[in-house]
């Protein structure tokens, strides 16, 4: 009974860890990313950046891909929202304020004037950045910090025709996903074990993990022994059937590893560590056969001398001797 | 099942187990609440020190403090201008190996919006000194510049810092909470201090307080000489809360000094001092010298606690003088013998070293002169 529930709880955990596994596999794929884009932004400043509640994950892979047209110069870059807002004070802008997978957008236009304080390649604050002619791209992983994404003009170039690729996923997720696949089977298979009350270790090397027994308080182990009477079908690890004889036999295994055979109510002390079951034939083992001559044949019965000559005696003498059996003299 | 194929499959899902939780570190999830934090890291500090270090160097190597302009700014830039003109003159160099700064700690506070600031205390082997730094960020385009570098003795020991997730918590200049004053109080109650004939009751009369004035008073006993002093704090930029609820302060004071000379005497300074590099003829009528003096004070915590300096830096940044529009006959009287106005405890500082040693039991060395000249 208690084997039956953890191994339905370990079941259910494993096919769990199995299916988000699987998950894990299919939606990022064997790149383990997931892609949107490009999609086109009406960016009318010399920037687009990310508000600071935008990317409110860790740990999470990004690529930003930026494209304009005419090779115009484009920078791409990541930083902490502390730099990148002080940067961007008094800039005319594009804010992202909220962004949902796999591409929606809410934005809003910040007035200001249509240049940066500085060059986006000269500030050195940047977590991750790249900057060229036509487009530029970048991949990072996202820190357990605050950061925006911005999207900037280089010089007296601007942002007309933008166009942005996004793409997100986990650094080896597919790997991952196959991992806790595996390992959700690993569970369900134990889970399914403990259910039909097999162990995982045989009961001779889980008595000998256990402690030694010092006395008569505590043995070693106690294993209830099944043996059921079934003369068809002798297979070991049947359930009882209706109508089958079930003897239930005790003993505990002492820290010699010697099994002593027990009553029911001794062992009712006792905690069940370990259940075998035997099937028993109904047919009686054949009785060794008699001799034959040997039974019908009189006993004689005979004295020996102090010269170990022996001598017969016939059954009136013999209350005048003292007997012993053949073997034993 | 056999038990090797049991054991077989145990290993092997032991194995894949712990290789994807290895990578559970790693595993996307939600940062929780958005905060808006910053401050330098650690391998941006030491890239920091190092250009500031090299900078040093090369304007040290150059007699030239016009590279020290990338790397520092302020009053600190001020005073190092000062302390180069008068290397300048002097030719005065020092040795490569004692022009390394050698850091102790670096503390780095969290901000949530620029100017953004860390401290580094180091020790200085050429003038056996320990200084306090502080170097800001004013713009995301801006430089790290040094703004402050209070120098204390070896043997002072600053107080412990608070700190929160592992950095230093930095106090507003107008946050008095748990102590007796704010930050800002505390400076403009120091600098009152200083210009006070009396003293203050609101700072403790601390070795700095009693050398400014025993300067001041010496400066004043000059016959035919009249010496006043007035004393400014700049705001408070810089602050740290201590362990003890108080706070550490950057204070950074001006002293303007306006010397009214008799007719027919001359104030001058020896060579090699501060305040003859901007004051190369003396002065004869009136003239003014301004200096920066940057403190360290210690604002203990509780209603009770007095600001103390724990350390200072600082030199002349300018002067002026006005010779006297109608100079009188001198009144053949007797020449009055060289004394000591200021003490300047580190007279002979090389470049990079411009502050005096604020050793409280250091001596100054530095002269002025008061010469009777009869042909005015």
């Amino acid at each position: 009974m208690y084997n039956k529930a953890i191994g339905t709880v370990v079941l259910a955990l494993g096919a769990f860890v199995a299916v988000f596994g699987l998950a894990l596999m299919v939606i990022l794929g064997p790149d383990g990313r997931f892609t949107s884009g490009p999609h086109a932004v009406d960016a009318k400043g010399v920037a687009v950046v990310t508000a600071p509640t935008v990317l409110s994950w860790k740990n999470v892979e990004i690529e930003i891909l930026a494209e304009v047209p005419a090779n115009k110069p484009v920078f791409v870059g990541v930083a902490n929202s502390v730099d990148l807002q002080a940067y961007m004070k008094g800039v005319k802008r594009l804010e992202v304020t909220s962004f949902e997978t796999p591409w929606k957008l809410r934005t809003r236009q910040a007035a200001g004037r249509d240049a940066l304080p500085g060059a986006p390649t000269a500030v050195d604050w940047w977590r991750a950045h790249a900057a060229g002619l036509g487009g530029a791209a970048i991949k990072t992983r996202l820190p357990d910090e605050t950061v925006s994404a911005a999207i900037l003009s280089v010089g007296s170039s601007n942002l007309r025709g933008l166009k942005v690729t996004i793409a997100y996923g986990v650094q080896g997720a597919f790997l991952k996903g196959l991992g806790l696949l595996l390992v959700g089977g690993g569970l369900a298979w134990a889970g399914l074990l403990a259910r039909r009350g097999e162990s995982l270790w045989e009961p001779g090397e889980e008595a000998d993990a256990e402690d030694s027994w010092s006395g008569d308080e505590s043995p070693t182990v106690v294993l209830p022994r099944q043996a059921k009477a079934n003369p068809t079908v002798p297979t070991a690890g049947d359930a009882t059937e209706p109508g089958e004889e079930v003897h239930e036999l005790y003993v505990y295994v002492d820290e010699h590893g010697v099994e002593h055979e027990i009553s029911a109510e001794e062992a009712a002390q006792y905690e069940v560590v370990h259940e075998v079951e035997h099937v028993v034939d109904d047919a009686p083992e054949p009785e060794p056969e008699p001799e034959p001559d040997k039974a019908d044949e009189p006993t004689t019965y005979f004295w020996v001398d102090e010269n170990g000559v022996e001598h017969e005696v016939t059954e009136d003498e013999l209350h005048e001797f003292e007997l012993y059996d053949e073997d034993e003299s | 099942m056999s038990r090797v194929l049991r054991a077989v499959g145990i290993a092997a899902l032991s194995v894949l187990a712990s290789g994807t939780l290895s990578g559970c570190g790693a595993i996307p999830q939600p940062r929780g609440d958005v905060a808006l934090e910053q401050s330098a890291n650690p391998s941006d500090v030491a890239e920091i020190l190092d250009r500031y270090r090299d900078v040093r160097n090369t304007a040290i190597s150059l007699l030239d403090p016009k590279p020290l302009s990338i790397v520092e700014s302020g009053p600190v830039l001020a005073i190092d201008n000062g302390s180069f003109d008068v290397a300048q003159r002097l030719s005065r160099t020092q040795p490569e190996d004692e022009r390394q700064l050698q850091v102790a700690s670096v503390e780095t506070p969290k901000f949530t919006q620029y100017p953004l600031w860390f401290m580094v205390t180091a020790f200085d082997p050429a003038s056996r000194v320990n200084v306090v730094q502080v170097f800001e960020r004013l713009t995301p385009v801006d430089p790290w510049l040094l703004v402050a570098a209070p120098q204390t003795l070896p043997a002072t020991e600053l107080p412990g810092l608070r700190h929160d997730d592992g950095h230093v918590i930095p106090v507003a200049a107008h946050n008095g909470k748990g102590m007796s004053m704010s930050p800002q109080r505390a400076a403009a109650a120091y600098a009152k201090a200083l210009a006070s004939m009396s003293g203050s009751s609101a700072v403790e009369r601390d070795d700095f307080i009693k050398k400014r004035r025993a300067a001041f008073d010496q400066a004043n006993r000059l016959e035919g000489v009249r010496v006043t002093q007035t004393w400014a704090a700049e705001r408070v930029e810089h602050a740290l809360r201590t362990d003890d609820g108080g706070a550490l302060v950057w204070v950074t004071l001006l002293q303007l000094d306006t010397y009214t000379v008799d007719p027919g005497i001359k104030v001058s300074w020896p060579d090699g001092s501060p305040e003859q590099a901007f004051l190369a003829n003396g002065i004869s009528g009136s003239g003014k010298l301004r200096y920066y003096r940057q403190v360290l004070l210690f604002l203990p915590g509780g209603s009770n606690g007095k600001p103390r300096a724990l350390g200072h830096y600082g030199g002349v940044i300018g002067g002026s003088a006005q010779a006297a529009l109608s100079p009188i006959p001198a009144p053949g009287s007797n020449p009055l013998s060289p004394i000591d106005p200021f003490p300047i405890p580190n007279p002979t500082a090389s470049p990079g070293e411009a502050t005096p040693n604020p050793s409280p039991t250091s001596l100054p060395t530095a002269r002025t002169h008061i010469d009777l000249n009869p042909d005015d």
